[in-house]
C-alpha cells in the first residue's frame, strides 16, 4: 500500500543529526520558497510542505512513485545547500505513503519531539503550512495530511499527559509559585542578587503577570539596572530585612559562599509578615538561603535540585504517556489511510470506467461496420454503456467493502488490474 | 409512586458512586477526556436527586428533612450542589474527588436509614420550620465544606514542604486558593446556620413559649455556633494564615460533629422528630 500512496518524506532532524549539521541543512523562507518551486515544477510534484527549525529540516512532497523519486530530489537538496547529509542514509531519513503520515502525525503531536510533548512545533508546522499554502503548493494529499495532524495534536493532547507539567527549571519555579498563591498576578518578586540566573527567571514570572520584580544585590547600581528593566525597586544587600519583608517569590542566585537567607532572619521576617506565605527559590551553587528555615510555617523553600527533579519526573511522566499517544495516532492513521482509499478509489474507478467503455466502443464499432446506415440501432449503445456500468458499480462494491484493510483492498487493486491489463500507475 | 420513590432512593447511591468513578478515573488520569463533561454528569445527578427529594416530599406530604434518611440525603444533594457552583466558576475539578466522596458517604448512610412513613408531626409541615432546617442544613454543608478545604490544605502542604509532587499535588488547588474556600465556606456557614437557628428560636419562642428551650440539642447548636464565630473573628483579628486556620477549621468541625452526635444520642427532647 505504502508504495501506492503519493506521499513521501525526506528529513534530518535531532534524532540522526547533530545540532552543526541542522544548521547546515535548515532552509530560511527564501531558501523554502525557492525550493518548493523547483520541487513541484523540476519534480513533478502535487504539493509540499517543508518544516524547518532548529530540530529538524523536513520536506512532506505528494507526489507519484515517491521511492523514485525521492532520491533524485535529495541529490538536488544536496547540490542546492552544498553538502552530502541529504544523500546520507545515516543522516537523513526517507519514509513513503502511511509510514510518512504516522511520522507527520507523531512529529505534531510532540511524540517525536527533542523534549516529548512540547507544544512549539504544532506552531512552527501551522506556519510551514500557511507558507506553502500561500505559495498555492499544497494539493488534497497534504491539506488532508495536515487536517489530521491537527487531529491528531487535538485528541493527543485532550486524551494524554504528553504534554503536561513543566520541563524548564525556570518555569518549574513559576509552577510551584502558582501552587502556592493561585493567582500570581498579586504577588510581588525579589531577586537577590543581579546576576543572569536570577534574571532569567525573573522573566518567566514577568510573563505571568506579577505584581512587582524588585532587585536586591550588594552592588547597588547593578540592583538598579536590572530592576530599570522589570520597573522595580533596588536595594542595596543591607536593606535585605525590608526587601524581604515585601515579598511573596525570592528567586535568589548570588556568587555568595555563605547563607545569604539565614534561618534567624526569615523567622524574624515570617513574624513581621503575619505568617503570610512566602516561597524562596533558591538557585545559587554554593546555595544562598539556609535550608533549615524550611521547617517555619508557610515558608517554602526549593533548591536548583529541586526543580531539576521536578523537570525530570515530569519528562518521564511524557515519556510514559508515548505509548498511549503512539495508540491514537494509529487510530487517526486508520482515519487517513480510509481517505486515501477512498480517494484513490474514484481513480480506480475512472480508470476502470475508461477501460470498458474502450473495449465496448471498439466492438460497437466493429458492429456498426457490419450493420451501416438503418440497420445499426442507437439503443445498442445504450445497452452497452448500462452494460458498462454495472460492471463497474459491482467492481466499487467489492472495493468499497474492503477500504477498511488496506493489505485486502491493495490486493483486489492489483487483481482487478492484472485481469483487465490496465496500467497501475 | 411509593415505588418509583423508592428506585430513585435506592439507585441515588449508585449514581454517587458512579460519578465518584468519574472524578477518580479523571484525578487518576485515566480518562482525561472525561475532565469537560463533568458539569454534564453533575447536572443530572443533581436533577435525579432533586427528582428523588420532590416525589418523597409529594408522596410522604412532609419537608425533606424529617427522618434521617432525609436529612443526610439533603446534606448530600446541598454539597453537591455547593460543589458544582464551586467546579463551575473556578474550573478546578482537584477537590471534587474529596468533596464528591464525602458526599457520596452521606447518601449511603442515608440510603441504609431509609424509611417510608407518611408524616405525622404537625411542626413538620410548618414553612417557618422548612426554612430553619434547610438553612441549618445548608449551614452545616458549608461549615463540612470549610472543614474538607481545611484537610486539602494540610495534604497540599504535606505535598509541598516534602516534594511529593505527584497526582495528587497537580490535582489539587494552590494553598491560598484551599486557604481561601476554607475560610469564605465557614463565613458561609456561620451566616446560614446563624439565621437558621434564629429562626428556630423564634419557632420555639411560638411553639413552647422559651425562645431559649432547655433542649440540649439546641444548646449544644448554640455553643458550636457561638465557637464558629469567636473562631473566626479571632482568626481574623489576629491574621491568623495557613496551617492554624487549617486546624482551627478542623478543629470546630470535630467539636461540631462530636457534640451534635452526642447530643444527639444523648437526648430525647423536643427535638426529636420520629
Amino acid at each position: 500500500m505504502n508504495n501506492h500512496i503519493a506521499l513521501g518524506v525526506i528529513g534530518i532532524s535531532h534524532k540522526t543529526a547533530s545540532v552543526e549539521i541542522r544548521e547546515q541543512v535548515a532552509l530560511d523562507e527564501v531558501e523554502q520558497k525557492f525550493a518548493i518551486q523547483k520541487i513541484i515544477n523540476g519534480f513533478e510534484a502535487n504539493g509540499i510542505l517543508i518544516l524547518s527549525t532548529c530540530n529538524r529540516t523536513e520536506f512532506y512532497i505528494s507526489i507519484e512513485t515517491p521511492s523514485e523519486k525521492l532520491s533524485l530530489i535529495r541529490t538536488w537538496l544536496d547540490e542546492y545547500k552544498k553538502c552530502t547529509y541529504y544523500s546520507n542514509t545515516e543522516i537523513s531519513y526517507e519514509k513513503y505513503g502511511l509510514e510518512a503520515a504516522r511520522h507527520f502525525f507523531n512529529v505534531v503531536c510532540g511524540i517525536d519531539s527533542q523534549i516529548v510533548g512540547e507544544l512549539q512545533i504544532t506552531g512552527q508546522v501551522k506556519d510551514s503550512y500557511n507558507f506553502a499554502h500561500n505559495l498555492e503548493a499544497t494539493d488534497a494529499m497534504i491539506n488532508k495530511l495536515y487536517n489530521f495532524g491537527m487531529q491528531v495534536k487535538k485528541v493527543v493532547r485532550n486524551e494524554t499527559f504528553l504534554s503536561d507539567g513543566t520541563v524548564s527549571v525556570s518555569f518549574a519555579g513559576v509552577e510551584l509559585a502558582r501552587k502556592i498563591f493561585n493567582d500570581l498576578s498579586d504577588q510581588r518578586i525579589l531577586m537577590v542578587g543581579a546576576g543572569k540566573t536570577a534574571e532569567l527567571a525573573a522573566f518567566h514570572f514577568l510573563e505571568n503577570q506579577v505584581k512587582s520584580i524588585n532587585v536586591v544585590n550588594r552592588t547597588l547600581s547593578n540592583a538598579q539596572d536590572l530592576a530599570n528593566k522589570f520597573s522595580g525597586k533596588a536595594y542595596q544587600l543591607d536593606d535585605l530585612e525590608t526587601a524581604l519583608k515585601e515579598s511573596d517569590i525570592v528567586i535568589s542566585a548570588t556568587s555568595s559562599t555563605d547563607y545569604v537567607i539565614t534561618k534567624d532572619l526569615m523567622s524574624g521576617i515570617s513574624r513581621k509578615r503575619n505568617y503570610e506565605p512566602i516561597f524562596l527559590i533558591d538557585l545559587a551553587i554554593p546555595r544562598d538561603i539556609d535550608p533549615g528555615l524550611e521547617q517555619l510555617n508557610n515558608v517554602y523553600l526549593y533548591n536548583l535540585d529541586d526543580l531539576n527533579g521536578i523537570v525530570e519526573k515530569n519528562l518521564e511522566k511524557r515519556r510514559k504517556e508515548i505509548p498511549k499517544a503512539s495508540r491514537l495516532v494509529s487510530e487517526v492513521l486508520d482515519e487517513f489511510q480510509k481517505w486515501i482509499s477512498t480517494n484513490s478509489m474514484s481513480t480506480i474507478i475512472s480508470k476502470l470506467k475508461k477501460h470498458f467503455e474502450l473495449l465496448s466502443a471498439n466492438e460497437l464499432a466493429k458492429l456498426k461496420k457490419q450493420y451501416p446506415e438503418n440497420g445499426y440501432q442507437k439503443e445498442i449503445d445504450d445497452y452497452t454503456q448500462s452494460i458498462v456500468n454495472k460492471l463497474v458499480r459491482q467492481h466499487m462494491k467489492i472495493l468499497k467493502k474492503n477500504v477498511g484493510d488496506p493489505e485486502k483492498y491493495q490486493q483486489q487493486i492489483e487483481l482487478i488490474f492484472k485481469i483487465y491489463e490496465i496500467d497501475l500507475e | 409512586m411509593k415505588v418509583f420513590s423508592q428506585f430513585l432512593s435506592y439507585f441515588l447511591p449508585i449514581l454517587y458512586l458512579g460519578l465518584i468513578y468519574v472524578y477518580y478515573a479523571i484525578f487518576s488520569g485515566k480518562k482525561k477526556s472525561w475532565t469537560n463533561r463533568t458539569t454534564l454528569f453533575l447536572s443530572l445527578l443533581l436533577i435525579i436527586h432533586a427528582l428523588e427529594i420532590a416525589v418523597r416530599h409529594i408522596a410522604l406530604k412532609t419537608i425533606p428533612l424529617s427522618t434521617t434518611h432525609d436529612a443526610l440525603s439533603f446534606l448530600a444533594f446541598s454539597i453537591l450542589f455547593v460543589y458544582m457552583i464551586l467546579e463551575f466558576s473556578i474550573k478546578n475539578r482537584g477537590s471534587g474527588l474529596f468533596i464528591l466522596f464525602f458526599a457520596t458517604i452521606l447518601e449511603l448512610v442515608s440510603t441504609l436509614n431509609l424509611t417510608w412513613e407518611p408524616e405525622t408531626n404537625e411542626l413538620l409541615t410548618n414553612p417557618t420550620f422548612a426554612i430553619h432546617a434547610s438553612l441549618s442544613i445548608m449551614g452545616y454543608t458549608a461549615m463540612s465544606l470549610s472543614a474538607l478545604y481545611a484537610i486539602m490544605y494540610m495534604i497540599q502542604n504535606y505535598n509541598i514542604k516534602k516534594r511529593q509532587l505527584g497526582k495528587l499535588f497537580t490535582q489539587l488547588p494552590a494553598l491560598s486558593y484551599l486557604e481561601k474556600m476554607s475560610i469564605r465556606s465557614a463565613f458561609i456557614g456561620i451566616i446560614l446556620l446563624g439565621i437558621g437557628i434564629l429562626l428556630g428560636h423564634m419557632e420555639a419562642e411560638a411553639l413552647i413559649g422559651e425562645f431559649w428551650p432547655k433542649d440540649i440539642k439546641v444548646i449544644a447548636t448554640d455553643i458550636i455556633w457561638a465557637l464558629y464565630v469567636v473562631g473566626y473573628l479571632l482568626a481574623r483579628i489576629m491574621k491568623w494564615h495557613g496551617k492554624k486556620m487549617a486546624y482551627l477549621s478542623m478543629a470546630a468541625y470535630f467539636i461540631l460533629i462530636v457534640g451534635g452526635t452526642l447530643a444527639i444520642y444523648l437526648s430525647e427532647t423536643f427535638h426529636e422528630f420520629n
